[in-house]
């Protein structure tokens, strides 16, 4: 059989993603590019991240990379939001050069979530 | 095929018959002989191909010398089109076709445009059919060919052929029919359609994959120039050592498909009435194309789910996304675009696709997932503003 396009780590992240949703009472950014939609909130306390969720409109490996990345800011300091990077979610999952775009609009989200925080404090 | 998967691709290949399996292997066991041999063992050979011709000649009404065999669709396709204008070139360089036909006729129509022939290409109502009197109105007195789709291989639409073959006819342009999606799986009577040139496969009605024909008029004007060179075998017209065993499971194919066309048709339709009424009623959703088309197709859009997501909810069935299949970055499928739709409801677009195989039970299970897996999707997508 020829290759899938989609990894066992995308297929496992696209069917079951429990970060999906909203949180109330959270920072919250949108963003719409690269024919791709993203909505991400987040909780926090004594500057760490203590939940994070997301609405996803688009392929599917943008819908594994967000539940990926929510599920690995929990817990984080918030600081580290406004520099995240998706480079290590791109090479893990993997994403396909094609979808880089797209990829690297879920991290200008992350960015400007952290962004919120910053701002905040 | 992997067992846990619900197939609905047919429009893209269908399952060989076991009938038509134990004729190849019947015939590969009855001699391995080149059927351009002489000698006693080609002689079985030719006999077996003589076999098949009449077989799908029944199927068509038509001769069986005025058959063609070749590698499918697309050399059929190659033939007729690159074949037919370049034989009726000293008479007139316009030629004809529609945008929504397959790749297999465009891109032999643009490799001609860059010959310097002029090529019109006529556009679809939304409903993806041809309104003849649009086709007359651009033929010219130096139009000399035109090739049009009988069945929509995206859309199921089935194209006027009857009119628009009449049309050609009054003018003696030679007029030709991809009839890739319809030959075998509906009434087809070429000694009263005003076709010249046909294409069939044998893998779109449960024949092998390899093998196809295409038929070509006897009457006079109407031929084409070869494409291939390398013997003498079937006129000269399309040289090269016929596969006999493939020839003969078409042969095949086509025989079953002349006894069960009508019941084919039936459990078709009683399919898509099935599927289509489970996903109807979901806000958004629309069928793409002529709903009164071809029965085994059903192409449906719907409002704000991204495709290639969608394509990935639907597992375990394997239908066909509205995208290029060719590209990494899926595109819209330029068919649809062409029925006026936008890139995001082309985008979304999914061609279930059933056949004689095809249960109840799965086009049920189907619609009940397709609905499934939009909900999921939508519930997923975030509104348009934080």
């Amino acid at each position: 059989m020829s290759a899938d396009p989609y990894s066992v780590v995308v297929r496992e992240l696209f069917a079951a993603t429990p970060h999906a949703g909203d949180l109330i009472r959270a920072e919250s950014v949108f963003t719409a590019d690269q024919e791709v939609r993203i909505r991400l909130s987040a909780t926090a306390e004594d500057g760490v991240v203590t939940a994070v969720r997301f609405r996803a409109w688009g392929c599917p490996h943008l819908i594994a990379a967000a539940e990926a990345a929510c599920a690995a800011l929990e817990g984080q300091p918030t600081t580290v939001l406004a520099d995240w990077t998706a480079a290590d979610l791109m090479q893990n999952l993997p994403v396909p050069v094609e979808k880089t775009g797209r990829i690297l609009v879920l991290e200008d989200t992350v960015r400007s979530l952290g962004q919120r925080f910053r701002d905040r404090t | 095929m992997a067992e846990d998967f619900i197939y609905l691709d047919y429009a893209a290949s269908t399952p060989v018959d076991p009938r038509v399996f134990d004729r190849m292997r019947e015939c590969s066991e009855a001699t391995c002989a080149n059927p351009s041999s002489t000698h006693a063992a080609g002689r079985v050979s030719q006999d077996i191909i003589a076999g098949a011709a009449a077989q799908v000649a029944g199927l068509l009404s038509v001769d069986p010398k005025t058959l063609v065999w070749t590698s499918g669709a697309t050399e059929s396709d190659n033939l007729a089109i690159a074949g037919g204008a370049r034989y009726r070139a000293s008479r007139g360089r316009h030629i004809i076709t529609m945008k929504t036909e397959h790749k297999a006729v465009t891109d032999v129509f643009e490799k001609l445009g860059r010959e310097g022939f002029e090529v019109t290409w006529v556009e679809p109502g939304s409903n993806g059919l041809l309104d003849p009197a649009g086709f007359e109105a651009v033929l010219r007195a130096d139009t000399q060919f035109a090739s049009i789709m009988f069945v929509n291989n995206e859309t199921g639409v089935i194209q006027d052929i009857e009119a628009l073959g009449n049309i050609c006819r009054e003018r003696d342009i030679l007029f030709h029919v991809d009839a890739a999606q319809a030959v075998g799986k509906v009434q087809i009577d070429l000694s009263k359609l005003p076709v010249d040139l046909l294409s069939l496969t044998g893998h779109k009605f449960y024949g092998p994959k390899g093998i196809g024909a295409l038929y070509i008029a006897d009457r006079p004007g109407c031929h084409v120039d070869p494409i291939l060179f390398g013997g003498g075998q079937q006129r000269r017209l399309r040289p090269g050592t016929l596969p006999t065993e493939l020839i003969a499971g078409l042969g095949m194919a086509a025989e079953i498909a002349a006894e069960s066309i009508n019941d084919d048709l039936e459990h078709l339709k009683a399919l898509r009435a099935v599927l289509w009424g489970g996903i109807k009623d979901i806000e958004g959703v629309t069928v793409n194309g002529d709903p009164g088309g071809f029965p085994g197709i059903l192409n449906v859009s719907v409002d704000d789910v991204e495709g290639e997501s969608l394509l990935l909810a639907l597992e375990p069935l394997l239908v066909a996304t509205g995208s290029a299949c060719n590209s990494k970055i899926q595109e819209p499928s330029y068919v649809l675009r062409a029925l006026g739709l936008t890139d995001m409801r082309a985008q979304s677009a999914i061609r279930f696709s059933v056949g004689r195989p095809t249960t109840m039970d799965e086009v049920e299970f189907a619609a009940g997932h397709y609905r499934a897996a939009v909900e999921q999707l939508r519930t997923l997508a975030p509104e348009n503003a934080a």
